[in-house]
């Protein structure tokens, strides 16, 4: 088979780039989660993943998936069990799950001040992410339907964001045309209203906090994995596919 | 403390509420529990942190915390023990030092706080982030690097350049960076430091290394190249020429951010700025040369940090630019083959004039940089330099206050000045016309009375080169504005160099029969007396050999003859030149000795006569003989290169001083002379070329070209641009001019000297001996084609 001809050899790619061609295969959390729990019972089923690609290091994949996850308890055992050590002080994940539960209740202002506390400089740091703070907020306001409050929010706090920033100003109008609909659910922009948005102000929030890309390594490697698989698919070369990440399976050469 | 926190969450990333609460006056409150030991650490540590938010709102905001005193009320609040109050005060701190106008002088007010900084630096990763960033911001000064240096900064900021936090690491590399920036001994400090065995250097080419990010290899990069020119790092080292110039280059390409190529260009530009070998590497890695020319087209301004809160509008076309031309300008800072290349540059004639006339002075610095650069090359002096309008902009630019730009510019009007058309040639004289229209001479002579050296060298320089081959008009100009009165200082001038270019304008004044006697008669007695006054001080050989040079071209003249002939004196000392050990001082003497018995001029034989009273011919004679052993080792001593010439150049004058007497014979010997060697003619003639530089001979020895060989029209051409050369004083570049259509490449070779010396410091006679090496150099060239 020739390679040659198909890819340029000599093609730089910039690390942005090439986690934008990552950020199209996703692994779900439920796969990794089934592939953590393989590993820690039985220890060696997925052998290729954790011991080939990172030849012995698998144990500190474990904890730092852990760790970005927030699962401290498991984290603690872990640490118990493996000798590993966190990499970052594990009451500090108290902190951050204690955040994200607050934001994903919807009580952001109790989150806000929970950052505040504990970085004070991040918020006047990353206006842009304070400003997805009050939005949240100010999204919860209308849920409740409690319009003056909401009102109110707005030009008190929020007239300032869209003066400093265009781009923050078309957001601001998206939320507040929610407040014209009778069912704001369902109208166009009742995206902003589903529980996923609180998920991504969370995670916009956790990734702030940890001051780094908030990926798991693990899931990179996956991702690298089955954006290899798929390449490889697309020029029909025959090799032993993984067909099931949960428990590693891989396939038989010859039926690709 | 309730009420604190609720102050605190509302302000945090409100700026209209920072305003709300400064015009409030809450500043002095929180200063006051900031300050007051008796209320708790935790009120205390929660105002500092307002005060920490407060800084991070608008300039203003900043400004009024810096007016109000809260710099040393928190440096006073880092004696403190407890951490979290310290990190508070220190994050504060870390944004006003941040800020565009860091209150740098608290720093070093009181002499303990620089040692309780270091002090405190390993406490917390916190910590660590906030000094070495306190520290990249208030080293504006030498003394700023020394007394960081000397409490010991460098073994504290060693160990957290391998840290594993890359927010400490990033200032880190900045405070080493302005730690060392040309500043030798902290240089050599820092390059001699390890940490756990590992030199610094090692440690920042670990950083260097293409997994980091491109930020910190620039940083890093940033940091060995300031250790380099701070001469702590060998150029040629694996370090700087494998590792820190590829890494500079790679932050060039397109592929980085336009921050990143700006910064890279700007360092390669002071990393190869005075290395000729590593100008020479740059060249030709990956493509620089049309990498930088992309620079120069790129037109918008765009915004960055649209994400912080600050918004800062970056004229990225400015910036590209400014940086291509600094890059531009070292590349080509030696060498003619890529100063071509560079010249290649689509349009970049035109970027340079337009950039010259441009609002920001970056740019302008930038553009005159590369000009000056540029016009090192002769080739490009004549032809594309003469195709564009560089003197307009340029000149107006000298008018403008910028020290930086006014050094550059003058060099560069230096440059542009030197005029090496070898006769009337159309097209040039109408420039020179427009730079005195544009008061070139009383820049100039501005210069000439400055108080900086530099300057007063520049300006000097150009109205040497400007009086050369010029017109009586302009030469009487140059006098009057610069007066008699500050020949003199200059010729008292402690620099050398100046005194050299002071007598160089004075010899390229008193060029030409008719301007010589034109000029003795009105300022002969000062320049007489100059020419005494230096003969008789204590001067090196070659300030005296331009003196005595100064003298043969008096004796050239008509009536200026009288001058020295009147002058028993100055006969005198002529006489003991002739006889001087120095060879070069024994030729000019003779030179102007000849000059004085020329035959076919008026009262020529008055004139011998009084010599011969004197007792020159017995010193001529004495010297013929000497000149057979003797004098001809001597010769050959002084250098070897230039011994043939030098040979052939003091036999023939002594010779021709011997045929005085002897009348018509004396052109019967010489045109026997050259008759003798038929095979060598070529060679001889380019001989003759060569000496007659070194002689700095006049119009005796060329009258005689002119007389010899009526048969042969071409060399009769030839000779006579041997007149002109003989009055540049440096001779190398007018002669290259002469060579130019024969031998394009040698020719640039020899105008690279000249000019690099009218950077550094010139002994020009040296120079204009190289051509002997022309062949030897032709065949290296030949052999490297192969």
């Amino acid at each position: 088979m020739n390679f040659g001809s198909s890819v340029e050899k000599l093609e730089e790619v910039s690390k942005e780039e090439w986690t934008e061609r990552l950020g199209d295969v996703h692994p779900t959390r439920t796969e990794m989660n089934k592939l953590i729990m393989n590993y820690l019972v039985t220890g060696n089923s997925n052998k290729l993943i954790m011991n080939y690609l990172v030849t012995g290091n698998s144990n500190k994949l474990i904890m730092n998936y852990l760790v970005t996850e927030g699962f401290k308890e498991a984290a603690e055992k872990f640490r118990v069990e493996s000798g590993v050590q966190p990499s970052i002080d594990l009451d500090q994940l108290d902190e951050r799950i204690k955040i994200r539960e607050a934001i994903q209740c919807g009580k952001i202002e109790e989150a806000i001040a929970l950052v505040n506390n504990l970085h004070p400089e991040l918020l006047d740091n990353d206006r842009y992410l304070y400003f997805h703070l009050q939005q949240q907020h100010l999204i919860e306001l209308i849920r409740d339907k409690h319009v003056e409050a909401a009102l109110e929010y707005a030009q008190t706090h929020l007239s300032e964001r869209g003066e400093e920033n265009p781009e923050i100003l078309s957001e601001l109008e998206r939320t507040l045309a929610l407040l014209a609909f009778e069912n704001p659910e369902d109208s166009p922009f009742g995206e902003l209203l589903h529980p996923s948005q609180r998920q991504k102000v969370a995670s916009e929030l956790n990734a702030a906090i940890l001051e780094t890309d908030s990926t798991p390594n693990l899931a990179n490697l996956l991702k690298l994995l089955l954006w290899s698989q798929e390449e490889l698919d697309k020029r029909k070369v025959k090799y032993p596919r993984m067909t099931d990440i949960a428990t590693a399976t891989i396939e038989d050469t010859k039926s690709s | 403390i309730t009420v604190n926190r609720q102050m605190k969450n509302c302000v945090i990333g409100n700026n209209r509420q920072k305003t709300l609460l400064i015009d409030q006056g809450v500043i002095p409150r929180l200063l006051q529990w900031v300050i007051d030991d008796d209320v708790s650490i935790e009120l205390r540590t929660e105002a500092a942190i307002i005060l920490g938010s407060l800084a991070k709102g608008t300039e203003d905001h900043a400004n009024s915390l810096i007016e109000s005193g809260c710099v040393s009320v928190l440096l006073k609040g880092l004696l403190n023990s407890s951490l979290p109050f310290v990190e508070a005060c220190l994050r504060c701190l870390r944004t006003l030092f941040l800020s565009p106008s860091p209150p740098e002088e608290h720093i070093y007010q009181d002499a303990t706080i620089v040692p309780h900084l270091i002090n405190i630096i390993s406490k917390s990763i916190c910590t660590q982030e906030c000094i070495t960033t306190i520290f990249a911001n208030c080293c504006k000064t030498t003394d700023d690097q020394n007394t960081l240096c000397g409490n010991g900064a460098i073994a504290a900021l060693a160990p957290l350049l391998n840290s594993p936090t890359y927010k400490v690491q990033m200032p880190t590399l900045k405070c080493f960076a302005v730690l060392c920036y040309k500043n030798e001994t902290v240089s050599k400090t820092t390059a001699t430091a390890t940490y756990n065995g590992e030199a610094i250097p090692t440690l920042l080419v670990k950083l260097l290394a293409r997994d980091k990010t491109s930020e910190m290899q620039m940083a890093a990069a940033k940091c060995l190249t300031y250790l380099c020119r701070g001469g702590a790092l060998p150029p040629r080292s694996n370090i700087i020429l494998m590792k820190t110039l590829p890494t500079l280059i790679r932050m060039c390409k397109k592929d980085r951010t336009l921050g990143e190529n700006v910064e890279g260009a700007e360092t390669l530009a002071y990393l190869i700025e005075e290395d000729a070998e590593l100008q020479q590497v740059a060249s030709i890695s990956d493509h620089i040369i049309k990498t930088l020319a992309d620079y120069l087209r790129y037109t918008d301004v765009q915004q960055i940090n649209s994400r912080l809160s600050q918004r800062k509008v970056v004229n990225w076309s400015n910036e590209l630019k400014q940086a291509a031309f600094r890059a531009f300008a070292s590349l080509g800072a030696n060498d003619e083959e890529i100063r071509k290349r560079i010249i290649e540059t689509e349009n970049l004639m035109e970027h340079i004039v337009t950039a010259l006339s441009s609002t920001d002075i970056k740019v302008q610095v930038g553009a005159a940089r590369c000009l000056h650069s540029l016009s090192r090359s002769v080739q490009q002096l004549r032809t594309t330099f003469h195709d564009h309008a560089v003197w307009k902009p340029l000149m107006n630019l000298m008018s403008k206050e910028s020290e930086e730009l006014l050094a550059v510019t003058s060099s560069t009007l230096c440059n542009l000045l030197l005029e090496f058309s070898p006769g009337k040639e159309v097209g040039i004289q109408p420039r020179q016309k427009t730079i005195l229209e544009l008061g070139a001479i009383s820049i100039l002579v501005k210069l000439a009375c400055k108080t900086e050296v530099s300057m007063r060298l520049n300006g000097i320089w150009g109205l040497m080169n400007m009086a050369f081959q010029a017109d009586i008009n302009v030469k009487t100009q140059i006098i009057e504005a610069i007066g008699t009165e500050q020949l003199f200082k200059l010729l008292s001038d402690s620099n050398p160099l100046i005194v050299m270019k002071t007598l160089g304008l004075i010899r390229n004044l008193l060029s030409s029969k008719q301007h010589i006697d034109q000029l003795m008669k009105i300022y002969g007695t000062q320049i007489m007396q100059a020419v005494v006054f230096i003969l008789e001080g204590d001067h090196m050989v070659e300030i005296k050999e331009q003196t005595l040079c100064i003298l043969t071209n008096v004796a050239d003249g008509d009536e200026a003859k009288g001058f020295i002939m009147e002058n028993e004196d100055v006969l005198k000392k002529l006489m003991t030149y002739m006889v001087h050990t120095d060879v070069k001082l024994q030729i000019s003497a003779t030179s102007c000795i000849s000059n004085l018995v020329w035959n076919e001029e008026e009262g020529a034989y008055n004139r011998q006569s009084k010599l011969r009273e004197l007792g020159v011919q017995k010193l001529l004679q004495q010297l013929l003989s000497a000149s057979d052993p003797v004098l001809f080792d001597k010769v050959y001593m002084y250098d070897k290169k230039v011994s043939q010439g030098f040979d052939v150049g003091i036999e023939e004058i002594v010779m021709k001083m011997l045929q005085v007497d002897a009348g018509e014979i004396y052109f019967i010997v010489l045109s026997e002379c050259i008759k003798n060697t038929p095979k060598d003619k070529p060679r001889q003639q380019n001989r003759h070329i060569n000496h007659a530089h070194i002689n700095f001979d006049t119009f005796a020895t060329t009258t005689k070209y002119q007389n010899t060989p009526k048969d042969k029209p071409r060399q009769q051409n030839r000779h006579i641009n041997h007149v002109h050369i003989n009055f540049d004083t440096f001779a190398t570049t007018a002669k290259c001019h002469n060579t130019l259509k024969d031998k394009t490449r040698q020719q640039t070779r020899y105008i690279n000297h000249a000019h690099i010396n009218f950077d550094t410091y010139a002994t020009t006679t040296k120079y204009q001996n190289t051509p002997k090496d022309k062949t030897g150099q032709q065949n290296r060239q030949l052999s490297k084609n192969y």
